[in-house]
């Protein structure tokens, strides 16, 4: 079952973007690729040991998945919006000087 | 053969979306990747769940190309040479996948077929689709709320 390391190789590349990466989307982009590998591991092995429950789960874990980035993306162009930036870094700075300048007052 | 074919683009793909500077091209690579896992159901007769996964996805993508957009903030261009290894670094994660093999425990286990399984849990499956719709009405009801009070 090649499946598997397939999908643990997928896993290993989201968990590196998720801690590396400081743009929004693509902190987005790893989350969507560990559950694209969730899913595919899922999904295979359920086939491959001739089981349809699992398929039926991976029906409802992907439109979970799908209205969970539905809620995100609009997080996220709310967020650049609102502080016209979408790096991590910069928005906790933002953050931090807003609480200085509250705390100042 | 095609399976390590689909494999080893699957974590180009991958490592692209990851590594590429801009939002947009991330997005595609994003794209590439999702349809080839759809391939690798189809490969595994998983008909059904593949095109769930293209329709589903298709909506996905569109949605995601224009945020895409919208959040770019259009870098420096990537040099060639790190686009280079960026792919042969994708190249290289995928080796295991194509060499290396877990053995089966059980062997074919027979079980219910999807069809049975469908119908066995869509109790379940119409109340928990149900609440994850009323929590994402939730979250973009918050959402809205939230920006029309920054506003006015």
């Amino acid at each position: 079952m090649d499946y598997v390391i397939l999908s643990l190789i997928l896993l290993a590349i989201g968990i590196y973007g998720l801690l590396t990466k400081r743009h929004l989307l693509k902190v987005f982009v790893s989350v969507e690729l560990i559950a694209t590998a969730a899913t595919l591991n899922f999904v295979m092995l359920a086939s491959s040991l001739s089981k349809g429950v699992g398929e039926a789960f991976f029906i409802l874990a992907f439109s979970t998945d799908t209205c969970v980035s539905a809620v995100i993306l609009a997080l996220l162009v709310v967020v650049h919006k609102k502080y016209g930036t979408s790096d991590i870094g910069a928005l906790v700075k933002l953050e931090q000087g807003k609480e200085q300048k509250e705390a100042e007052e | 053969m095609i399976f390590e074919i689909i494999s080893a683009v699957l974590v180009v793909s991958a490592c692209l979306a990851i590594f590429l500077d801009e939002a947009v091209y991330c997005v595609a690579a994003l794209a590439n990747t999702l349809i080839f896992v759809a391939l690798l159901y189809v490969l595994n007769d998983a008909l059904f769940v593949a095109i769930f996964q293209f329709a589903v996805g298709a909506g996905t993508l569109a949605i995601l190309f224009l945020s895409g957009e919208m959040l770019s903030e259009k870098p420096a261009r990537t040099p060639p040479r790190s686009l280079l290894l960026t792919l042969l670094f994708g190249v290289f994660l995928s080796l295991p996948a194509i060499f290396l093999s877990i053995s089966n425990p059980n062997g074919a286990v027979s079980g219910a077929s999807f069809e049975e399984a469908l119908w066995n849990l869509r109790a379940v499956d119409v109340v928990l689709q149900g609440l994850v719709m009323m929590t994402v009405a939730l979250g973009i009801a918050i959402i809205l709320h939230v920006k029309k009070r920054g506003a006015g």
